[in-house]
């Protein structure tokens, strides 16, 4: 027996911030295309459903991707094709400049341009830095046998990944941590003065990168932002250095917060299931397949939006041209009709990696190798170095009673903080 | 208390002004603004609540 959930507004109420997945269920269980009542927007937790949405860039157009039914479109939008209004107005959406917007053909060369820059051999290169950077991170807290993990490993390591992915010196690098890490923005002092501490962290994004590209292409090196720099787009057209400026930016806010939920949803399983991390120290081979299963069970983006551009319908549902629709990764995540057992973890699940953590069509996440190398280095060097890793009683309450805070959005699913206590083990560095 | 939105962090999510229309509003363009120089103390709670629900930490109170 699910709960009526229809009067409960889910994209204002903090009702499902601790857990959405019964109202997930409660709509999937209703129909899996099924409009909400609060601001009509058709909400797609099937699996089926989700994949046949995500694969139709035709159909369904990303224009609205990150606004979804806030504020809606900026026209009325009528009749049977949009498609015209769409393109009319979609420069007065928010994020309209960015990627996770773009439709085709635009969207085609950017993501082109942005798949030069992640190139398998720059993420061998990456994940060989990784393991360094997670021995360094862990250092900083080791010897006390505890940590705040959100803030004081999966924060700054997520962001460092993404800087040396993008190839910034090591020399540079204690300034974007200073800059992109700055802690509690709300403790900022009224009226101080502009310090490097206070600057906005996209415009020095910005700026940094407009600078590396100006430079490289200036004096090329021997260097990973002279390939950044020198990236052309698919029909050999050189981008501005603000356009490149603006894909390492991107890169910088989806890979961060994103990264973080899944590294603490993780290491909370890990601490939280005593024969699980048993299995996973003794049998390593199968943490890869419980990154997949993490992934599934708490996915970090609940949901991504769409705009019908015409008249359709998907699993027999009427879609009419202009309806916003959510599709909602961690519900379809959860689909029965996909994944036995939906509700339950299990380390060695066979389609595990079916999950849509990651969406799936053309906006694919394209971090998606990165956050699995992350979340895997992360668990293997935790692992290494420790004998035991426990949920700290003292900040989270006994087994049981746990108490945990969830990320106050609908649109991201994960710890706030966890608080993790281990036994170190002596000479277990890499 | 006061509030405050920076522009070029803010991604247009509009969490804030879908909470509390009476103080953040939104450009044409969807990105958020602050309408008043002061928060009245009845929507304090909100406005706080607001600023914890940007996916992106746009918002700052003092």
């Amino acid at each position: 027996m699910t709960k009526d959930f229809d009067a409960t507004d889910f994209f204002r109420d903090d009702a499902f911030i601790a857990d959405p997945y019964p109202y997930f269920d409660f709509l999937r269980g209703k129909c899996p295309v099924r409009r909400e009542p609060h601001h009509g927007a058709l909400m797609v937790t099937g699996y089926e459903e989700a994949i046949e949405v995500y694969n139709d860039a035709d159909r369904f157009s990303s224009c609205n991707s990150v606004s979804g039914p806030f504020p809606g479109f900026p026209v009325p939008l009528e009749g049977n094709d949009v498609s015209r209004q769409i393109e009319q107005h979609r420069d007065r959406l928010p994020m309209h400049d960015q990627l996770p917007t773009f439709d085709p053909p635009m969207h085609t060369d950017h993501r082109a341009l942005l798949m030069r820059l992640i190139t398998p051999k720059r993420l061998k290169e990456n994940e060989e830095f990784m393991w360094r950077l997670a021995d360094r991170q862990m250092d900083e807290f080791f010897d006390r046998g505890e940590c705040e993990f959100i803030h004081q490993f999966a924060g700054p390591f997520a962001m460092l990944v993404i800087a040396d992915l993008l190839g910034v010196p090591e020399s540079d690098q204690p300034t974007f941590r200073r800059v992109l890490q700055r802690e509690k923005r709300d403790a900022r002092v009224l009226g101080s003065p502009t310090s490097e501490m206070e600057r906005n962290p996209l415009e020095f994004l910005y700026e940094q990168f407009t600078r590396y590209v100006e430079d490289r292409r200036r004096a090329p090196r021997a260097d990973v932002l002279t390939g950044l720099a020198t990236a052309t787009f698919p029909d050999g057209s050189i981008p501005a250095p603000g356009e490149v400026a603006r894909i390492a930016a991107n890169l910088f806010a989806a890979g961060q917060e994103t990264t973080v939920r899944l590294l603490g949803s993780a290491l909370q399983l890990v601490g939280e299931r005593p024969e699980l991390q048993r299995l996973l120290r003794q049998e390593r081979e199968r943490i890869p397949n419980f990154v997949e299963e993490t992934l599934r069970m708490e996915s970090p983006i609940k949901g991504d939006f769409r705009l019908a551009r015409r008249g359709t319908e998907v699993a027999g549902v009427e879609v009419p041209a202009g309806t916003t629709l959510m599709i909602l990764n961690g519900a379809a995540n959860r689909d029965p009709r996909h994944f036995e057992r939906p509700d339950e973890f299990v380390v060695d699940r066979a389609n595990a990696r079916h999950h849509l953590a990651f969406g799936r069509g053309i906006h694919t996440c394209p971090g998606a190798p990165l956050a699995r190398a992350e979340a895997l280095v992360t668990i293997e060097r935790f692992l290494d170095r420790t004998s035991d890793i426990r949920i700290s009683e003292a900040a989270h309450g006994p087994a049981g009673r746990r108490r945990y805070a969830y990320m106050p959005t609908y649109m991201l699913r994960g710890l706030v903080a966890l608080h993790l206590e281990f036994t170190p083990r002596a000479a277990a560095r890499r | 208390m006061k509030v405050t939105v920076d522009p070029e962090v803010c991604a247009g999510h509009a969490h804030c002004w879908a909470l509390c229309p009476e103080v953040f509003g939104l450009s044409d363009d969807g990105y958020a603004f602050v309408r008043v120089d002061e928060v009245p103390p009845e929507l304090e709670a909100t406005v706080q609540r607001a600023a914890g629900r940007c996916p992106t930490h746009a918002i700052t109170l003092r």
